[in-house]
């Protein structure tokens, strides 16, 4: 009966006196807290980990400038208001053209646009365009939400994860795949007659012409 | 017309993209498509769009748009989400308590209407008397209560602090990043976001002209907290000034009020002191705004009003009616069946 009764005691306690028994991994995960856990599973941290970057950081900046009051019958200053969206899984190179095309237009226009664009760009700048409306109006005091235009518009370039791909003769290639940011700035008030340089007059042309034959530089003269 | 196939070929070949100018010259109806063939340098049957697929090893690529989705979640929504993934919340059972202030106004003073004008021979006159008379008695009784701790406690006295109190904090609300720490030993814990809400991206011009009647305290009252010695006191007083107001936006337009015009002023403003505390100071605690206020003046700006449908919030009303109606019907329909039944069960237990 003693016998019976140490073998009892001494299988219950086995778990006790070696480490690598399973019972005591299971004690130990039933203590573990959930503040590691988290760490372990947030995809947003992960993301965060492997590239290492926060992204643009600048550009919404221009959103806290305080201007001081101004006095009486000096003009108001029209509001301006920047917005961005960053790492769009988009060639920053295509963004581009549809960036550069919406300059200087009118926001209404822009959408408008924008709405007969076929590229995935063109959705997505019309997004960060309505949203930078949005907040224009809620936040920074803007009276009328069509009574603004993009004063600038640009892509950059987005993290680029590079990828494999295989060729002949055990070759191998490198896949790009890129991702790109894209900034706006708007402006209140009606959109400029001329955003670029206006074309120059027969006048104009002939004056730079005079002016550039007067700069010349005569090689071994005086 | 060979020579001009081939030209067209090599040409589209190097650089890589079709030149429309081109192709009319070339005799056979078939060519371009095969130009194009040439240009996507795929092989023509889609039977090895799979094999040519698996040429790319698999990348997983980052989903941004589902982080910036997720980014707008409600709490309640991101909580859904984190138990759908498996994600453990962080709990934080270690919550920061304030116990330097309380966190509201207890027994608030109810400001007169009209500021007490109305005639003691009325009916509404003779019962503001009334009730002044009562609260009165009370503040003298709190009174005796703020003695035990502040010697020499004089309501006069206070009220000069009080004013000196009130200006200097209106006028630090000029530049709230610059003034935080001077700021914070004027006022409170519970007042400060109140004061200082959405004036980081704002200019406030505020200028104190002159008292019109001399400040004065019309409240006073004592609560314990925890233990019956740890005794917070706050102090109502009235301030009658003349001010000048004006805000503007953040790119320096007029938003609010004007620089030009002097406005009477009535002010209930709370002061709070932790008088059980060696330390506690009297701070500006918050501000009792009458029910009889009338409206303020309208922003300067044309805004939408907010698209409220009001046909579906009447729908939704007349919905949860006939709900209830059919609730009610549906229990009566239970209790006639659950009567029937006992009737049946009591004539055959009879």
């Amino acid at each position: 009966m003693a016998l019976l009764c140490r073998n009892l005691l001494r299988s219950i306690a086995t778990p006790l006196f070696r480490p690598n028994y399973q019972l005591t991994c299971i004690v130990a995960r039933a203590f573990s807290t959930s503040q590691t856990a988290c760490a372990d599973f947030d995809p947003e941290l992960k993301a965060k980990g492997i590239f290492g970057k926060k992204g643009p950081q600048k550009w919404l900046k221009y959103n806290d400038i305080v201007y001081p009051a101004r006095k009486e019958g000096e003009p108001a200053r029209p509001a301006e208001i920047t917005h961005m969206r960053t790492n769009v899984k988009y060639s920053p190179d295509n963004m581009a053209y549809i960036a550069t095309m919406i300059r200087g237009m009118s926001i209404d226009e822009a959408l408008k646009q924008l709405s007969f664009h076929k590229k995935k760009g063109a959705h997505v700048i019309s997004e960060v365009l309505l949203e930078a409306q949005e907040m224009a109006v809620r936040d920074h005091n803007v009276e009328f939400k069509s009574n603004l235009w993009v004063e600038s518009s640009h892509a950059t370039k987005g993290i680029v994860i590079k990828g494999v791909r295989r060729h002949a003769k055990r070759r191998f290639g490198e896949v790009r795949y890129k991702f790109c940011h894209y900034f706006v700035r708007l402006r209140e008030g009606r959109p400029p007659k001329h955003y670029l340089p206006p074309p120059m007059t027969g006048y104009e042309k002939m004056e730079e012409y005079i002016r550039e034959q007067r700069a010349r530089r005569i090689a071994f003269s005086l | 017309m060979a020579t001009c196939v081939k030209a067209v070929r090599q040409f589209t070949l190097t650089r890589g993209t079709p030149c429309m100018v081109w192709i009319p010259l070339v005799k056979h109806a078939c060519a371009p498509l095969i130009l194009q063939q040439q240009l996507m340098k795929k092989h023509w049957t889609i039977k090895w769009r799979k094999e040519r697929a698996n040429k790319y090893y698999k990348v997983n690529l980052p989903d941004f748009d589902e982080v910036r989705e997720r980014d707008k979640f409600t709490p309640d929504e991101k909580r859904i989400w984190m138990k759908k993934e498996g994600i453990c919340q962080p709990r934080n059972f270690t919550r920061p308590m304030y116990i330097s202030n309380t966190n509201s106004v207890f027994e608030p003073y109810v400001p007169p209407e009209g500021d007490g004008k109305a005639s003691s021979l009325s009916k509404e006159g003779a019962r503001e008397r009334f009730t002044e008379l009562k609260e009165k008695g009370k503040s003298y009784k709190e009174l005796r209560k703020v003695r035990q701790y502040e010697d020499n406690f004089d309501t006069t006295s206070f009220a000069e602090l009080a004013n000196n109190i009130y200006i200097e904090t209106h006028n630090l609300l000029q530049d709230v990043k610059k003034n935080e720490n001077r700021l914070l030993e004027l006022v409170t814990e519970k007042a400060y976001p109140e004061m200082t809400f959405g004036l980081d991206h704002k200019t406030l011009h505020w200028k104190f002209v002159e008292s019109i009647e001399p400040a004065r305290v019309v409240h006073i009252r004592t609560n314990p907290m925890i233990t019956n010695d740890n005794i917070y006191a706050q102090i109502t007083v009235r301030f009658h000034s003349k001010q000048v107001l004006a805000l503007y936006d953040r790119f320096g337009r007029l938003m609010y009020g004007s620089e030009h015009l002097v406005k009477d002023v009535i002010d209930y403003v709370v002061f709070e002191k932790h008088i059980a505390s060696l330390y506690g100071s009297w701070r500006i605690h918050g501000k009792i705004i009458p029910k009889w206020l009338p409206p303020r003046e309208p922003l300067l700006k044309t805004y939408r009003k907010p698209n409220l449908n009001f046909e579906e919030i009447d729908n939704a009303e007349e919905k949860e009616k006939t709900d209830k109606k059919e609730e009610e019907e549906e229990k009566d329909e239970i209790n006639e069946a659950i009567e029937k039944q006992k009737k049946k069960y009591n004539v055959e237990i009879v």
